[in-house]
Formats: C-alpha cells, sequence, structure tokens
C-alpha cells in the first residue's frame, strides 16, 4: 500500500513540475500567457483529482467481487468524464481561460506517467529494435 | 416551395454528427477500465499479499487509458461550442 501512495505523490510532484514548465513557457512565447497559465492550472488541479479518484476507486474495486468490481468501476469512470466534459466546457465558454491549456492540462498526466514509468527505462528502447528471433527459445 | 439549406446549416448539422461520433471514443476506456479491475480483483483474490503492486500498475494504465477518452470528448465538446470551421465560410 506504501508503494500506491508513493506512486500517488510522484506522479502529482512532477505534475506541478511540469505545470511550471509550460506556465513559464507560456509567459516567454505567448501573446496572452495568464489565460494560458489559467486554463493550464484549472485542467492539471482537475486532472490531479481525477487521479486520487481513480485510486481511490481501484482501491475499493480491488476487495469487491470482480462482477461488481467491473460495474463498480466502470460507474465511476463515467462520473469523473462528466467532470472531465464540464471542466472542458466552462474552458471553452469563459473568455478568460485558454482552452488549449485546460486541454495541456488534463493530458499532462499522461505525460509524467509514461515519462516516469516507460521512457524512463533504458530496457524499452532496447527492447524495441530487439527481434524475438535472437531470443533464446529456452529448448 | 423550395426550402434551401445554407452553408452554415449545413455545416453546423454535420458537426453535431461528428461531435456524436467522437463520444464513441469515450465508451471503450469505460468497459477497458472496468474489465481491468474485475480482472484485478481477481488477481487480488488470488493473491492478496500483492495487492498493493497490482493496485499499481493497473492505476498508471487506466490513468493512460482515460485520457484517450478526453481527446474524444475535446473534439465533441469544439465542434458543439467553438466550432471553427463556421467562421470559414
Amino acid at each position: 500500500m506504501n508503494a500506491l501512495k508513493q506512486t500517488k505523490w510522484m506522479v502529482i510532484k512532477w505534475l506541478v513540475i511540469l505545470n511550471l514548465v509550460f506556465v513559464g513557457l507560456g509567459f516567454l512565447f505567448l501573446k496572452e500567457p495568464v489565460a494560458f497559465a489559467l486554463g493550464l492550472v484549472f485542467g492539471s488541479a482537475i486532472s490531479g483529482l481525477n487521479f486520487f479518484e481513480l485510486a481511490n476507486t481501484l482501491n475499493r474495486a480491488v476487495s469487491m467481487p470482480p462482477d461488481k468490481a467491473q460495474g463498480f468501476t466502470t460507474v465511476k469512470y463515467f462520473i469523473r468524464y462528466i467532470v472531465t466534459a464540464v471542466v472542458i466546457y466552462v474552458s471553452i465558454v469563459a473568455p478568460y481561460i485558454n482552452v488549449l491549456g485546460t486541454i495541456l492540462g488534463l493530458v499532462i498526466i499522461k505525460i509524467v506517467i509514461l515519462g516516469s514509468n516507460l521512457l524512463s527505462d533504458k530496457n524499452y528502447f532496447r527492447n524495441i529494435f530487439r527481434r524475438k528471433e535472437d531470443e533464446s527459445s529456452g529448448q | 416551395m423550395e426550402t434551401l439549406i445554407t452553408g452554415k446549416a449545413l455545416i453546423l448539422a454535420c458537426s453535431a454528427i461528428g461531435a456524436g461520433l467522437a463520444m464513441i471514443a469515450g465508451i471503450g476506456p469505460g468497459i477497458g477500465q472496468g474489465f481491468a479491475a474485475g480482472k484485478g480483483a481477481e488477481a487480488v483474490g488470488r493473491q492478496p499479499e500483492s495487492q498493493g503492486d497490482i493496485v499499481r500498475t493497473m492505476l498508471l494504465g487506466a490513468a493512460v487509458a482515460e485520457t484517450t477518452g478526453i481527446y474524444g470528448l475535446v473534439i465533441a465538446l469544439i465542434l458543439l461550442f467553438a466550432n471553427p470551421l463556421v467562421n470559414m465560410l
């Protein structure tokens, strides 16, 4: 259970760091950096909360019977989906929030997870070019 | 009597159909997450001591899968509420 908590906080830590990087880049290169920063913070805050909610959902789901866990997780997913829809709608309607910033904030968690768990592993890149036929079959 | 369909009306109608089609992308991750959670529950039932590892792996996979649904949602909402094609007429 400790590993799970550690992973959650590691993802949130990198989320904040990447947020700061993108806000800095926005202030350097964009015409309206405040709207972009607001959108980014708005999107990534909801994204982080959704991630915590997902962790709680899965933690509860694994202690249920499999068929009940399946329904429970799907229902929770659609609740999070509706929350995300409201966030994107608000950022489209409100003129002081940049919608691209919000979208980037919502998908930044994917960048964090792929960057910290998959792309940080050298074996991942090595295995891309390794042919299955070259491995010994063990026979 | 002749009814005229304006270009804008046609674009809006097609955008609404496109938004509906884009929302199909949101169903897949829901089904997938539910399936993964069901299998995760089975795995924890078999090996209760590795619950932390199972939930951790499932969490990272599910979070990545969830963003795929968001792409479809973004396309649908932009087509409905901030359609860039209408201004091209």
